[in-house]
C-alpha cells in the first residue's frame, strides 16, 4: 500500500496544473478487495479486525473530504486546521 | 483521448446509468432490511420454540435411525421424505408426506400441503414440535415477514419469477458498464482537481458533480463487485438447470428406469450420513432425500454436504447412497459455473465477517445509493440547461440560468 500518496495540500480552487488522478483512487480499491478477500479466506481473529479496519478506509477518507468541504465556507477564505 | 471518445464513454455512462439507476435504487433500499434480516426476526418476531434441554458439552448425538423410526410410528402409512439436521442448532428435521404423488399433485393445488415435518432433538431423539397441520387456521402474517418478504422479492426479481430475475441479471451488467464508463470519465474530470475536492463556491451543478465522483470513487471497488456477484446469483435459476439436464442426468442415467425402492426395505439413515462425511472429507452433511424424491434416484439417498468454512460453505457436493445395500455410489463435486456462482454468494450477501461487515456493507450501500441520486440530480439539471438554451434560442429569457460548467460544453 506504499502507492498512497499524501493527503492532497488543501486549495481553494482547482490548479490549473494536472495531478495524479488514480492513487487515490486505486488505493481505495486496492484495500476494499483486501478487505473483502480477508474476512472470506482467513475467517477469524485478525483477518476479520483487518478486513474490518480497510473497509472502513475508503468511508472514513470520504467523511474527512466532506468534512474538509463543508468546513472551508463557501466563500474564498481558506480557514483550514 | 479525443473528445469522440470521451463522448462516446460520455453516452454509454449516461446511458446505461439512466436505464438501470431505477432498479439500482430498489435493489440498494431493499438490500438493508435483507441484510440485517437476521437481527430483525431476532428483534421483532423470535421464535417460540421452547428452549433446549441443557445437557453436558460433548453429549453425543442420537441416531437418525431413531428419529426415522420414531416419524414412522407417529404418522404409520405415510413416507418419510427428508432428513435434515439443523445447521446451528441441535435440531434434525424430518419430513414426511403421504407419498411422493401427493407432493407432486400439490403444485396443482396451491392450498393443499400434504407435506409435514417433525422436529426432533438431535441428542435426545425427543420430540420438539410438529409442523401446524395444514388444515390449521393461518396465523397472520406479521409485519416483519410482510416487509422481509417484500424486500426479497423485490431484489431478486420484482416479483416476476425467472424473467424478473433474468431482467435484474441485465441491470447489473448495465451498472458494472456505467462503473466501468463512470471511471473512466472520472479520470477525465479529475485532471485538474486534487482527490476529494469538493467544490462549492461555485455552481451547485459543481457540487453534486464533486460529490458524484468522491462517493464513486470511494465505493467504486465495492460496487463492482457487489453489482457484478449480484448478477451472477441472479443466474442460479438458469445455471442450476443446466447442472440438472447436463452431468445430474448423466449420472442418475443408469438408475432411472428402476422401480423405487419401498420404504420398508432400506438401509440405514445414519450410515448413509456417516458414508456421505467420509466421501466428502472436510464437509458437513445437510441434509438427505429419499429414494423417489424428484430430481433424484428411485434407488438412492441423495446426501448433500458442503463446505465448512465461509469460502466453501456454500459449495455443495452431493453425495449418492445406495438405499438398498448402504454402499456409496459417488461424490459429485459441482461444475466449475456452479462453484463460481456459489463463492460469488457471500461477496453479494456481505454475510461473513460479524456484524461489523454487515454494518460496513450498509454504509457502503449508502454510499452507492447517493452516488445514484446525484447522478440523477446531474442529468436533471443537464437537461434544464439544455431546456433553457432551447427557450432562449425562441426568444425566451430564462431567469435563473447558472453558468454553463466548460467541461459540461465538450460533452454534451
Amino acid at each position: 500500500m506504499n502507492a498512497a500518496p499524501p493527503m492532497p495540500p488543501p486549495s481553494s480552487s482547482p490548479s490549473r496544473t494536472p495531478v495524479a488522478v488514480w492513487p487515490w483512487p486505486i488505493a481505495l480499491s486496492l484495500l476494499t478487495v483486501f478487505g473483502l478477500l480477508s474476512a472470506l479466506l482467513g475467517q477469524h481473529g485478525i483477518w476479520l479486525a483487518l478486513s474490518w479496519t480497510s473497509l472502513s478506509i475508503p468511508l472514513v477518507v470520504m467523511f474527512a473530504c466532506l468534512v474538509r468541504a463543508r468546513r472551508r465556507t463557501p466563500l474564498s477564505n481558506g480557514g483550514q486546521s | 483521448m479525443t473528445t469522440t471518445t470521451l463522448r462516446r464513454w460520455f453516452v454509454v455512462h449516461k446511458w446505461t446509468s439512466l436505464i438501470c439507476t431505477l432498479f439500482l435504487l430498489v435493489v440498494c433500499v431493499t438490500g438493508l432490511p435483507m441484510l440485517f434480516s437476521e437481527q430483525i426476526w431476532d428483534a421483532f418476531v423470535g421464535d417460540d420454540d421452547p428452549p433446549y434441554e441443557v445437557l453436558p458439552p460433548g453429549t453425543p448425538n442420537a441416531s437418525l435411525d431413531v428419529m426415522v423410526a420414531k416419524a414412522r410410528v407417529m404418522f404409520p402409512g405415510q413416507i418419510v421424505t427428508q432428513v435434515n439436521p439443523d445447521d446451528d442448532e441441535p435440531a434434525v428435521l424430518v419430513s414426511m408426506a403421504p407419498s411422493w404423488q401427493a407432493l407432486k399433485d400439490d403444485e396443482k393445488y396451491p392450498d393443499r400441503h400434504s407435506g409435514h415435518w417433525i422436529k426432533f432433538d438431535a441428542r435426545t431423539a425427543k420430540v420438539l414440535k410438529q409442523s401446524p397441520p395444514s388444515d390449521a387456521p393461518k396465523k397472520p402474517r406479521t409485519w416483519t415477514g410482510i416487509i422481509l418478504g417484500t424486500a426479497t422479492r423485490l431484489h431478486m426479481n420484482l416479483f416476476a419469477g425467472l424473467p424478473g430475475a433474468l431482467f435484474m441479471g441485465v441491470m447489473g451488467v448495465l451498472f458494472v458498464a456505467s462503473l466501468v464508463s463512470g471511471t473512466v470519465l472520472y479520470g477525465r474530470y479529475m485532471k485538474r482537481l486534487p482527490f476529494g475536492t469538493v467544490r462549492r463556491d461555485r455552481a451547485a451543478r459543481l457540487t453534486w458533480l464533486d460529490l458524484h465522483n468522491l462517493l464513486g470513487a470511494a465505493t467504486l471497488a465495492w460496487a463492482l463487485v457487489v453489482g457484478f456477484t449480484g448478477f451472477v446469483n441472479e443466474l442460479q435459476t438458469p445455471l442450476f438447470g443446466l447442472w440438472r439436464i447436463t452431468d445430474v442426468r448423466q449420472i442418475l442415467k443408469p438408475y432411472a428406469g428402476l422401480p423405487e425402492v419401498s420404504q420398508a426395505h432400506l438401509s440405514s439413515v445414519q450410515a448413509a450420513f456417516d458414508t456421505a462425511a467420509k466421501a466428502a472429507p472436510g464437509n458437513k452433511v445437510t441434509g438427505l432425500s429419499f429414494p423417489g424424491a424428484p430430481f433424484g434416484s428411485p434407488v438412492h439417498y441423495v446426501l448433500w454436504t458442503h463446505g465448512a468454512t465461509p469460502l466453501r460453505g456454500r459449495l455443495f457436493t452431493p453425495v449418492l447412497v445406495d438405499a438398498r445395500t448402504g454402499a456409496l455410489t459417488g461424490a459429485y463435486p459441482m461444475p466449475w459455473y456452479l462453484r463460481f456462482l456459489e463463492i460469488s454468494r457471500p461477496l453479494h450477501f456481505g454475510d461473513y465477517g460479524g456484524l461489523p461487515l454487515k454494518v460496513l456493507w450498509a454504509l457502503l450501500d449508502l454510499v452507492v445509493i447517493a452516488v445514484l441520486v446525484s447522478g440523477v440530480v446531474l442529468w436533471a439539471a443537464k437537461r434544464r440547461i439544455a431546456t433553457d438554451m432551447r427557450l432562449r434560442a425562441l426568444g425566451f429569457d430564462p431567469d435563473d440560468v447558472e453558468t454553463v460548467p466548460t467541461l459540461g460544453e465538450a460533452m454534451r
